[in-house]
């Protein structure tokens, strides 16, 4: 009686239960993009409870690899496809193509306690590569500094050392964080910290400098003045096929909803209602 | 001379016989205490890690729940009675809405820019009004160009920063009151909203108008955390702006934001600024002297009727799903993965592990090729688990499953498979070292009396070294449970339905904590989610550990005879 049991637990573990023809939506990517992901797939899911959506967040490098081997619908990348990436998916015979659904800006974060409240980006760029040690240096207390970064694979890094960096190295004394959540606590809790995070993450714990005479905050983020701006994407392969779920998963930002959502997370949306 | 020297040697033998004696006494004391020393190290060194831990956890299921919770819990669950939960709603409500009302008073002298738009509205609408009532020509342009000197009036009202001056352009404005030709229409709204100006002025210094609006802004936000959303509002669109500080504890985080202001001062010149939190009723910078003053002690006293906090078990924490993001709700489908990921990785693993060791003990030699395989499985116990994830991804996902016909997608089986690879060697190891130390005897007994060498192995030897081998399953099982980055990349997802089979990825505790700590901001807001996330992986570690520890001290009991 025993084995019997154990048999048909095995099976019902093993086999896949009927009803197969269930839609299903596997996005993938970024974990900047993630929450948005999440939050679009809850829409959805209140939408079409009988929808299957998966998210996985990792980050916008494994996301465009999983779009390349077909094993997502959707990547969800805070940057845009690299050279390499897009090569691949075109032997695959996959052809990516990029929506925008938001922009995030990456805001330059202090300690409040400092009394330094804007740097141009040659300022930045100064500190980051380790040419300026001391706050002084930039008409602040006499406090060393310390560099936060993110890990160098995740597309906030990226955007940074794109667009601030200029693709310089960063000094070798910097303190690579795995996430926005640790550069903020970090930043936090560090008098002569600096770091960088999504728009999102700001609060009254930590400081936004103004960038090069502008703050970030949604209308310089939407309108690009802000230095330091991103558009976030969704990939798909090839226009998704419309009326498809896919589709409208894509398309969602531009409802009143979507940007509801967008909002919520901490993001600029880039409608107007 | 010979007797001599074996005298001296005797009694120098003896002293250091002596001495010996009282050395090795003070080496035992020295190698019991340090002993003991380091056991109670361990203890304490446990007590550090798992204290905290479990005690900040258990907030997760164990708080001080307040109405929104309920509300939420019925919402969502339909838990709890409607009746009560609806009353209470209503109750709290009717509480709010005075404090609603008195902010949004405030509000109105402060948000200009809203009032002149809708001054402006007023005046379009006046204009549709009067075609509809068909009033043309000449009749239709005096009485919209009288409606814009109103209007003007109005606003320059609205703009003016000095008292005096403001109250004049509104008594201006309510002089048009008694024109015949404006009752009963729109206009009459702007005479309404003069009135209430009117009071506003009175009580606000308008020159500070501007320094009002970033506070009143912070307390807004707030207030929203706190109560959630107007009753009068649209209902947000995701399940997390719907509803207020679900708990007692966030609710107090809110309202100290609400009540305190943090403002950093410069002291010197050069120095870092000073951090000072101040009572927004109390303070110049703030709303001292305005209308909202008391009402910042009011919401004090009054915010416990206003959320009813009341101690909650919420133990469903361990079976409900949870909203994405983990915002609200419980690790159920976390629990699941997690206990299907580990099962099935220990359904492949002790198998073919208990096999190998078996071969490895029994019937390979001690030649070169079995010296290579054990130090491969012993350097298979060393790499990282990452390396076991991408290993996955490659091997199962990517070359395996298209040619066997499965889905090339992550899923539990392959995170199982790869979980399975991961504990192997931990597993091949320990059983070897159990078969191993059965004594040579028990078998020699069994050969003797006829049995073959695999009914000797099954019979005999396995359930004589199985406590031994259970002591390695009890050990992977707790690494299988835990890792991440294994399923990271083989079947772990960070959001997804309850899977209904192994070709389905899943959601895991381990990966989910991974995710808490690394995306959201969400995960700023609700720290107790990742704190009862860990929890509940060791507890449920914990349990796994100790049915299998039940279950191998039945064995050894067994195998005593008694």
């Amino acid at each position: 009686m025993k084995k019997v049991v154990l048999v048909a637990m095995v099976a019902a573990v093993v086999f896949p239960a009927v009803g197969l023809s269930q839609q299903a939506l596997q996005l993938d990517g970024s974990t900047t993009v993630g929450p948005i992901g999440d939050a679009f797939a809850e829409a959805f899911m209140r939408k079409y409870p009988d929808l299957k959506i998966t998210v996985n967040k990792t980050g916008s490098g494994d996301g465009a690899a999983a779009l390349v081997d077909n094993r997502c619908d959707i990547a969800m990348m805070s940057r845009f496809m690299k050279e390499n990436e897009f090569r691949s998916a075109v032997i695959n015979s996959v052809w990516p193509m990029a929506h925008v659904i938001a922009m995030d800006g990456v805001c330059v974060i202090v300690h409040p306690s400092n009394p330094v409240t804007a740097l141009t980006t040659e300022q930045i760029r100064s500190i980051y590569t380790g040419k300026i040690t001391n706050w002084k240096n930039v008409g602040g207390a006499d406090m060393p500094i310390v560099i936060i970064s993110r890990d160098t694979s995740s597309g906030t890094y990226e955007t940074f050392h794109g667009l601030v960096m200029n693709k310089e190295k960063m000094a070798a004394n910097t303190e690579y964080v795995p996430g926005n959540p640790q550069a903020h606590a970090r930043v936090k809790t560090t008098a002569g910290a600096i770091g960088y995070v999504g728009l999102g993450f700001l609060d009254v714990s930590v400081k936004a400098l103004t960038v090069d005479g502008v703050k970030p905050n949604k209308q310089t983020i939407a309108k690009g003045k802000y230095p330091v701006s991103r558009p976030l994407f969704l990939f798909t392969n090839g226009y998704p096929k419309l009326g498809s779920i896919v589709h409208e998963y894509c398309t969602f930002y531009l409802s009143e909803e979507g940007q509801e959502i967008i909002e919520a997370k901490g993001f600029v949306p880039l409608t107007n209602y | 001379m010979n007797k001599a020297l074996q005298s001296f040697w005797e009694t120098m033998l003896g002293v250091w016989g002596r001495s010996a004696l009282a050395t090795r006494q003070i080496f035992n004391k020295v190698f019991t205490s340090s002993a003991h020393l380091s056991v109670a190290l361990l203890v304490v060194v446990l007590l550090i890690f798992l204290v905290p831990m479990i005690r900040r956890g258990s907030t997760a299921v164990v708080f001080r729940g307040t109405n929104e919770f309920r509300e939420l819990q019925w919402d969502l669950h339909t838990r709890g009675d409607p009746d009560d939960v609806q009353a209470e709603t209503r109750q709290v409500e009717a509480l709010r809405a005075t404090f609603y009302e008195r902010i949004d008073h405030f509000k109105r002298g402060i948000d200009i820019n809203a009032r002149v738009d809708e001054a402006r509205q007023i005046y379009r609408r006046y204009g549709e009004e009067l075609d509809q009532k068909d009033v043309t020509g000449q009749d239709k342009q005096t009485l919209r160009s009288r409606c814009r000197t109103v209007r003007n009036q109005f606003v320059e009202a609205l703009e003016q920063t000095d008292a005096d001056a403001a109250l004049e352009m509104l008594d201006r404005v309510l002089a048009y009151r008694s024109d015949p030709d404006f009752r009963g229409t729109v206009v009459e709204e702007y005479f309404r909203q003069a009135l209430d100006y009117k009071d506003i002025v009175t009580s606000i210094d308008l020159s500070r108008r501007e320094k009002y609006a970033g506070p009143l802004e912070e307390v807004q936000n707030a207030l929203v955390l706190l109560f959630g959303p107007r009753p009068d509002e649209p209902l947000p669109a995701l399940t997390q702006n719907r509803y207020g500080a679900t708990r007692w504890d966030m609710a107090q985080r809110n309202l100290h934001t609400i009540v305190y202001a943090t403002e950093w001062v410069s002291q010197e010149e050069g120095q870092p600024l000073i951090k000072k939190e101040v009572r927004r009723d109390q303070s110049e910078s703030q709303f001292k002297g305005t209308t909202l003053e008391s009402w910042f002690g009011d919401l004090e006293a009054n915010v416990e009727a206003m959320l009813k906090p009341r101690w909650t078990l919420y133990w469903q924490y361990f079976i409900d799903d949870s909203t994405p993001g983990h915002y609200f709700g419980g690790v159920g489908p976390e629990i699941i993965g997690t206990l299907l990921l580990t099962l099935l990785a220990m359904a492949f693993a002790v198998p073919l592990g208990v096999v190998s060791a078996a071969y490895l003990v029994e019937c390979a030699g001690d030649n070169v090729v079995v010296k290579i395989i054990r130090t491969s499985v012993n350097t298979l116990a060393g790499v990282p688990s990452i390396v076991f994830g991408l290993f996955g991804l490659a091997f199962y996902i990517l070359y395996l499953f298209p040619k066997i016909g499965l889905p090339s997608q992550k899923c539990i089986l392959s995170a199982s498979l790869t979980l399975a690879v991961l504990v192997l060697p931990v597993i091949i190891r320990a059983s070897e070292e159990a078969i191993k130390s059965v004594p040579q005897t028990y078998k020699e007994a069994s050969l003797a009396l006829g049995a073959g060498r695999f009914r000797t192995f099954v019979t005999v030897t396995l359930p004589a070294a199985l406590p031994g081998i259970l002591t390695g399953i009890i050990l992977s099982v707790s690494r299988a449970a835990g890792e991440t980055a294994p399923i990271m990349f083989t079947g772990a997802a960070a959001l997804g339905p309850i899977p209904e089979s192994i070709t389905e990825p899943t959601r895991a505790l381990s990966y989910g904590g991974y995710d808490l700590a690394v995306g959201d901001r969400l995960a700023m807001l609700v720290p107790h989610k990742q704190y009862g996330m860990v929890m509940t992986l060791i507890t449920l570690i914990l349990l796994l550990n100790i049915i299998a520890i039940y279950i191998r001290s039945r064995m050894a009991k067994k195998l005593r005879g008694y």
